[in-house]
């Protein structure tokens, strides 16, 4: 028992645990619609991580760039970099399709680390330069394919659609095998130094720490799982598109505040995981909302731009409470520090008299 | 054992070291000693490599060493525990320990059994309870200082340099770490100190190094040198024994009107309990070593911090300012020394930015011409002998110097009654300096009320009629006359009150 309760203790310290709760939150608001038996079911999962699991990768592409203190608005732009590439060199050059992903990977990760060079070694602003980066990247897309084309063969992207065995989704097993390696990755010296350099890069460099050195490490590893994140984009759509999954860029930011993650070498993986699925989420639950307020209200239809409208709202007060509590958490932390300290000098005084 | 030989530090014009020197003996503490700006901490900082020498010899064992960067300085073996922190907040205390020296097994995975081994074994001898996972932004500032004493004695250094060690921290936490220090000198480490509490000195310092105005005056065993001896090097001349006795006689109160009153205000934790009265058309000098509250009493006047306790009386009234607006509204005018942040508009145009004072009073939408805007700049430029070139040019076009007379010009142009100034001359040049005490003398003459707080001895004295020493939150000395000069000032200054320092 206590070491359960010692467990939650740690666990409430941690920086993901507001974003935790409001996984929770809107995951039993989901429960309301659907019941655990249906929610919980293969096909329903399945769907959930086919549909998904772009955004989700991106989400913790974007945490790890956070993490080090950079950020990346064009990651959207990058995922469909990855499917355009993907596509092409299979349709135009006819090599292997896996020839083709990893043509596409590798694209990413040029795309990445040529913005964490503008980023971290010319330092020029994260915002600015990978807000600007969006529109090249999008013109190359269109470059490499002027118009929505292509396709990938059925007994390929089948696989991705389809639970691995009947037993257990493809596209879950890709998201936690990409977690799995991000959890092995969090426990080596590299990532304590990706802490120190988001944290103070200053400090980190007294330190001893190559500051654009692993800055740059850090991007590349984000170009890894944006890669990743555009192949199963890939598979999802089985078709190319130059211009989609731009919103991904803000997105997967507003989804890593909301899970506890700060501006540079404040949170955890578990922060951006959390957050990515608390967007996901929020946009199943106003799907159904407004499907169930439909069946109880007679005449009552919204086009979809409603829902996203009601879901983005909803996630804005999901921001604005993360920012409150979080300025609350240290306000009254910096207030207990200054109570102890009165209390402590006013002894000291006292033994002095 | 090191050796520093004449060395030169000049930041543009400022010669801050000249043909200096420092000697650190294995296992011996050498404390370094120096009123303000007397290039101690410049001189520590070239050996830490914060900064180059333009000139001098650094000797390692009789070997000719070059320190270009902190890099350099470590692979000496030197290792600083510095007031500004190098922990990162963000981090736990496990990681901040172990920064750039994990302990690793297989492909450079983080050895977590072993790095919390050695972390707790450091925290234990240093006395620190603190959860190895807890974020270091969540402790106490004294239980920082100790991580980043222990962070650096961690590297087992040859050679530790040390900043102000104890001011953040508690009686029984300045035990520890001195208990820790004198360990480590049996172990052969050499040890610079540089401090401002005399009590220190003598309990745990075995020879002290005394610098003035950037050169080295005198190295002596601790044992040999009086306190009296500490400041005559310090300063140039003797403690008047009768330091600390109140105002000089001569000083006469009677008849003039009392302006302002401070009485037993406090504002945790810098100050901890400060009295003064000042009287119309006096000039008064708040003087002290750096962070010893001058700046928190004179921005909790204006209404930018808030007394906790206490009271203020102004021009006949109790007063507790919201904000600083508040204040300008009752004719209290304040001039920052540091003129990027709180005082110039650099890319703004003269005339609006000695406006902006007057901008303040009146109604918000009142109607402003541009003509009314550069007229009163005008009278004012004319007036305080401001160099510019046009009214109509960048506040950045102009020199250090004449910037802060823009800013000193734009609030007595406003007529205050109370102007406060925060070391106002900082840093710029002689001549404006000279300058803006005329100009600030003019208008005590004329019945403005003017507190200034400055870190120049000399500037006080030649400046206020008068001159309150702030001492650890408290005033350690009070002059006016005879009294105000330059020995009595520096004592004060070092908590020393009658010849003796206060306990």
């Amino acid at each position: 028992m206590q070491k359960i309760k010692d467990a939650f203790k740690r666990f409430y310290k941690q920086p993901a645990f507001t974003g935790f709760i409001l996984f929770m939150i809107v995951l039993i608001l989901n429960l309301i619609f659907e019941p655990p038996a249906k929610f919980f079911s293969l096909n329903y999962l399945n769907s959930l991580f086919v549909s998904n699991t772009p955004f989700l990768l991106v989400t913790l592409g974007q945490g790890i760039l956070m993490l080090a203190g950079l950020l990346d608005c064009s990651i959207g732009m990058q995922v469909a970099l990855v499917n355009v590439i993907s596509i092409m060199t299979v349709q135009e050059w006819g090599i292997p399709i896996w020839m083709g992903w990893i043509l596409a990977i590798l694209g990413a990760i040029a795309a990445s680390a040529l913005i964490g060079a503008l980023e971290s070694a010319v330092g020029l602003p994260s915002f600015l330069c990978s807000y600007a980066m969006t529109t090249v990247i999008k013109g190359v897309n269109v470059l490499i394919m002027p118009i929505e084309q292509g396709k990938v063969p059925k007994a390929v992207y089948k696989v991705y659609h389809n639970p691995l065995g009947g037993i257990f989704p493809t596209a879950a097993i890709i998201f936690f095998a990409v977690l799995i390696l991000l959890y092995l990755i969090s426990r080596t010296k590299f990532w304590k130094h990706v802490y120190a350099v988001g944290g103070n890069r200053q400090n980190a460099y007294a330190a001893g720490i190559n500051a654009v050195g692993t800055q740059m490490k850090a991007s590349i590893l984000k170009g890894v799982v944006v890669g990743i994140a555009g192949i199963c984009l890939t598979l999802m759509s089985a078709s190319g598109n130059p211009i989609q999954c731009e919103e991904y860029g803000m997105r997967s930011l507003a989804a890593c505040i909301m899970g506890g993650m700060g501006w540079g070498g404040w949170g955890s993986i578990g922060c951006a995981t959390f957050g990515g699925w608390f967007y996901v989420l929020i946009s199943n639950f106003v799907y159904y909302l407004f499907t169930w307020l439909a069946k109880i209200i007679p005449g009552f239809k919204v086009s979809s731009y409603y829902n996203n409208l009601a879901a983005d709202v909803i996630v804005f007060l999901g921001l604005l409470v993360t920012v409150i509590t979080n300025k609350r958490q240290r306000k009254s932390l910096k207030q207990g520090i200054n109570e102890t300290l009165k209390q402590l000098s006013k002894e000291e005084e006292k033994e002095d008299k | 054992m090191i050796e520093m030989r004449n060395i030169n530090k000049r930041f543009d014009a400022v010669v801050a070291l000249q043909d200096a020197g420092l000697t650190i003996r294995d296992g011996e503490i050498m404390a370094l000693l120096g009123s303000n700006g007397s290039g101690k901490s410049t001189l520590i900082k070239i050996l830490a490599g914060v900064y180059g020498a333009n000139s001098g010899e650094i000797l390692m064992d009789g070997k000719k060493v070059t320190i270009n960067s902190g890099f350099d300085s470590k692979n000496l073996g030197i290792a600083t525990a510095f007031q500004e922190m190098s922990l990162i907040p963000t981090m736990s205390v496990i990681d901040n320990m172990l920064l750039g020296k994990e302990p690793t097994k297989g492909p450079g995975f983080v050895d977590h059994s072993q790095a919390k081994a050695e972390v707790q074994a450091l925290l234990d001898r240093f006395h620190i309870v603190c959860d190895l996972d807890d974020y270091v932004n969540t402790l106490m500032p004294s239980t920082q200082y100790l991580l980043e004493l222990a962070k650096a004695i961690a590297t087992k250094p040859k050679v530790l340099l040390l900043d102000e060690v104890t001011a953040a921290l508690h009686a029984d936490e300045v035990d520890t770490a001195f208990q820790i220090l004198r360990e480590l000198k049996a172990e052969g480490v050499g040890m610079v100190y540089v401090t401002h509490r005399m009590k220190e000195i003598y309990e745990i310092c075995d020879r002290a190094t005394i610098m003035r105005n950037g050169q080295t005056i005198t190295e002596a065993p601790v044992s040999e040198l009086s306190l009296n001896d500490v400041v005559y090097y310090m300063t140039g001349a003797r403690i008047d024994q009768n330091v600390g006795s109140a105002v000089s006689e001569e000083y006469n109160t009677e008849g003039a009107e009392l302006m302002f009153e401070a009485k037993d205000v406090r504002l945790f934790p810098r100050i901890k309990d400060i009295s003064m009265k000042v009287y119309k058309g006096e000039i008064v000098g708040i003087g002290g070593l750096e962070g010893q509250g001058q700046s928190e009493f004179i921005r909790s006047v204006l209404g930018s911090y808030h007394f906790e306790e206490g009271t203020v009386m102004y021009d006949g009234k109790t007063v507790s300012f919201k904000n600083p607006s508040e204040a300008v509204n009752a004719d209290i005018g304040f001039v920052s020394g540091d003129r990027s942040r709180e005082s110039i508009f650099k890319d703004r145009t003269i005339s609006e930015n000695l406006f902006a004072g007057r901008a303040v009073r009146g109604a918000l939408f009142a109607f402003l011409s541009s003509k009314m805007v550069d007229k009163f700049s005008a009278e004012a430029v004319e007036k305080y002998k401001i160099r510019i070139g046009s009214l109509a040019h960048a506040a950045k076009s102009l020199s250090g110097g004449n910037q802060q007379k823009l800013a000193v010009a734009r609030w007595i142009a406003s007529q205050p009654k109370l102007l406060l100034l925060d070391d106002p001359t900082k840093g710029i040049d002689v001549h404006s300096r000279q300058e803006i005490h005329e100009i600030l003398k003019g208008c005590a003459a004329e019945g403005m009320t003017i507190i200034v707080t400055s870190s120049d001895t000399d500037e006080l004295i030649s400046l206020a009629d008068r001159v309150y020493i702030f001492y650890d939150g408290r005033v350690s000395g009070e002059f006016a006359g005879q009294a105000k000069n330059n020995e009595n000032i520096s004592a004060a200054m070092m908590g020393i009150t009658s010849g003796k320092e206060e306990a």
